[in-house]
């Protein structure tokens, strides 16, 4: 019940680009082409640390009511660093998939780019990148249960694991842990079925600042919990579990520990 | 099956009789040559990559003679799905010319029932009629001077007795189709006469004509197998399509050329002799890679099929499209913004629909000809004998008059893609539905109300897609019927029709 494994599925939600670039006094644009460096270092250190599925939040249902040039740039930004790295991404052996898509509103040229990366990566063997984008983790439920209607499944036969099965796709596992940067503690809709039992980081740092080191620190955050899926443990503290795991995970650790201090020192910084 | 042993040369005994059907058999000493099957002249053409340039020229002849080429511009699918048409000539060829006599009457009659539909006027009013006996005859002569003709230019002419036992063949062809062989002269002497003749005196310079030549392989669409690779199709496209035009140009007699004012390329004729040469010396490559109809066969397999080359087919796509996506995302972005490639949504155009599907003939228009060559590729996938194939045109003529009836605001006959879109939400009338349910009926060959999987492969030439439709391994009616309905109506994208119907 508690092994401290690495997560094997891990979600980030790319919270605090217009933060970021508030604080420099640049427009909101600039903060998302920041977010690219901390996109690809983040996809390189899962990618190293052994974690098998790693899924991004890059635009939800709801950014759609972003103004319209700001979702234009977007839309630009993500097609160029799509083609950007395509190569490299495939090179690497990880799979791509893209979650959502599915708004008319989604450029087609974009969609074509999507679908192409999806197509080239398809039997990578490496890492599973999913890339949540115009996803809405109710709209997924919605359409899992449309298309359980449609295939005609009576109500007494709907299982959780048969109605996973209509989710888009269906064989990525449950999310381990959730990293949401910027210090926002919210769901926002995001993948709302597989998050069930995930455990849940809220870095203090804005997603552009995001690098290698934090992942790494979040993922330790995440081997220092005691993960009980609403069962109970016998009858121990969780003092001496987290000492214990907290021993071999810094000793494993590469970086220096910054979390605590930087958190608080970002704290101040990020709401403005 | 006692024809099986008909090509065997070293059987005397064989009865000779066995080819009754064809016409009078000159000599006794021919009995060791059959005039179809393994052993005859043509059957060692067959898989002769030559025949690939044959065809061509061939094609070109038949479509400069007025008749046949009338009759291609309005009913032929060639241009828009040219490697189905393709695909199917090949198997008709096999039948009319393997060593199974029943085989061979049933395409004749398939073929006979085929272009008895097919009779018109020309746009300067002169009718023609596929059924024309000297037409066919014509048809027949340019496939055999073509292949001598071929042999010919590749440095390999026949000898005269080779040359006379295929013209043998050849006019044994036109009999198993017409009956008779009485259009084409019965010795070889009097046919390079009569060839002249024709060449010099009844052809044109045909809108078909100009179209096999210039437009076909200038605007080619790409086969099934290479769909991924829109880029690199239309650079080799590009490159081939002329050279293939100029080859075929300088293979054409003389005379023809002058009348038609056809140019004289310099190096033309070198370049077409060594086409030919090189397809000849194509002869020692494998065996396996030789055989036009495996060929073909590849080319027109969709994914999901369950033929047993499938697998490697498949892999072979996936392979493609990969590399098609690499190439597309490596690519350059171009430095503007693209203008709202917006239309690429999942719900088909009704323009894309009106120029994938419904006009068939690439013409510009949905006119009786379109729907009459669906009637004609879903009737030859499902092998239809004389009874269903007319009730199939008969659904289909019933559904040309209610669309007409619907959209041909007009008045000019036939339905432009414009008049098309304008009203497709109102398509779906009861013609429609009962095209849906006799090609229900005519599928389900043991008439027990449900299309089960051997049914389905005939049809679509694939398995069952499990979609969430779809229940068990069986289609019923009225699933059909929707699948179909909203197929035609161009509501539903990706279905096993697309293949069926869209495909190049």
């Amino acid at each position: 019940m508690s092994v401290r494994g690495t997560p094997r599925h891990v979600a980030c939600v790319m919270d605090g680009n217009g933060r970021w670039a508030a604080q420099r006094s640049l427009p909101r644009t600039s903060g998302h082409r920041a977010a690219e460096a901390a996109v690809i270092d983040v996809i390189e250190a899962a990618r190293s640390a052994g974690v098998g599925w790693l899924s991004l939040y890059a635009f939800s249902t709801e950014n759609w009511s972003r103004p319209s040039t700001e979702v234009g740039f977007l839309m630009q930004l993500v097609r160029r660093v799509v083609r950007k790295h395509a190569a490299l991404l495939h090179a690497r052996g990880i799979r791509c998939r893209f979650l959502g898509v599915g708004d008319p509103r989604v450029p087609g040229a974009l969609a074509r780019d999507f679908a192409d990366l999806m197509t080239l990566t398809r039997d990578n063997r490496g890492m599973t990148l999913t890339v949540a984008f115009d996803h809405g983790g109710r709209r997924d439920i919605v359409e899992a249960a449309r298309s359980l209607i449609r295939s005609g499944v009576p109500a007494d036969a709907v299982t959780e694991e048969s109605f996973a099965a209509h989710l888009p796709f269906p064989d990525t596992p449950d999310v381990d842990l959730v990293i949401r940067t910027s210090g926002e503690q919210r769901i926002s809709n995001f993948m709302l079925w597989q998050v069930a039992y995930a455990e849940w980081v809220f870095p203090q740092v804005l997603w552009p600042d995001f690098r290698a080191a934090h992942f790494l620190d979040c993922l330790h955050a995440y081997q220092r919990r005691e993960r009980r899926f609403g069962g109970v443990l016998p009858a121990q503290s969780q003092g001496p579990v987290r000492s214990q795991g907290e021993g071999p995970g810094r000793g494993r650790n590469p970086h220096p520990t910054p979390e605590q201090p930087s958190y608080q020192h970002q704290n101040g910084a990020d709401r403005t | 099956m006692t024809h099986a042993d008909d090509g065997s040369l070293d059987s005397p005994g064989a009865d000779p009789t066995d080819h009754d059907g064809g016409p009078s058999r000159p000599g006794a000493q021919e009995a060791t040559h059959p005039l179809f099957g393994p052993g005859s002249e043509f059957h060692e053409f067959f898989h002769d990559p030559r025949w690939a340039l044959a065809m061509i020229r061939a094609t070109v002849l038949e479509a400069a003679h007025p008749q046949v080429g009338a009759a291609l511009i309005d009913n032929s699918t060639f241009v828009t799905h040219p490697w189905r048409r393709l695909r199917n000539t090949l198997v008709s060829l096999q039948r009319m010319w393997g060593s199974d006599e029943q085989a061979r009457q049933r395409e004749a009659q398939r073929l006979n029932r085929l272009h008895a539909r097919m009779s018109g006027a020309d746009d300067r009013h002169r009718p023609y009629d596929a059924m024309d006996p000297a037409v066919r005859a014509w048809v027949v002569a340019t496939l055999f001077e073509s292949t001598v003709t071929m042999c010919r230019l590749s440095g390999q002419p026949l000898e005269q007795d080779v040359m006379e036992r295929l013209y043998e063949e050849f006019r044994g062809f036109l009999a198993a189709l017409e009956g008779h062989a009485d259009h084409l002269p019965v010795s070889l002497t009097d046919f390079w006469r009569y060839y002249d003749r024709v060449v010099e005196e009844e052809l044109e310079n045909t809108e078909a004509m100009r179209i096999v030549l210039y437009k076909l392989f200038d605007h080619l669409p790409a086969p099934a197998l290479l769909n991924g690779l829109p880029t690199l199709w239309a650079a080799g496209r590009a490159l081939v399509g002329p050279v293939i035009g100029a080859v075929t140009v300088a293979s054409l007699p003389e005379p023809f050329r002058r009348r038609a004012g056809l140019p004289e390329l310099p190096g033309a004729p070198t370049l077409m002799q060594g086409a030919y040469l090189a397809a000849g010396l194509a002869r020692v490559l494998p065996e396996g890679w030789r055989r036009p109809e495996a060929i073909t066969d590849l080319l027109a397999l969709s994914p999901g099929s369950d033929d047993p080359r499938a697998r490697t087919v498949t892999a072979l796509r996936d392979a493609m499209h990969r590399a098609g996506a690499l190439i597309r995302l490596i690519s350059p972005l171009s430095p503007e913004p693209e203008p709202a490639a917006a239309d690429s949504g999942p719900r088909r155009g009704a323009e894309e629909f009106f120029a994938e599907v419904l006009d068939q003939t690439g013409n510009g228009y949905l006119d009786w000809p379109d729907l009459a060559a669906m009637a004609r590729e879903l009737s030859t996938r499902l092998d239809l004998d004389e009874p269903e194939e007319n009730r199939l045109y008969d659904a289909f003529a019933a559904w040309w008059r209610e669309l007409q009836a619907a959209l041909d605001t007009d008045g000019d006959g036939r339905v432009s893609a414009q008049e098309y879109a304008a009203a497709v939400p109102s398509l779906a009338g009861p013609a429609l539905i009962k095209v849906a349910e006799v090609l229900f009926d005519v599928t389900d060959k043991d008439g027990n109300q449900t299309i089960d999987a051997e049914e389905y492969r005939a049809l679509f030439r694939t398995a069952f897609h499990r979609d969430t439709a779809a229940t068990g391994t069986t289609y019923t009616r009225s699933a059909f019927v929707k699948d179909f309905v909203s197929f035609m109506t161009g509501r539903r994208r990706s279905s096993p029709y697309d293949p069926l119907l869209a495909q190049a």
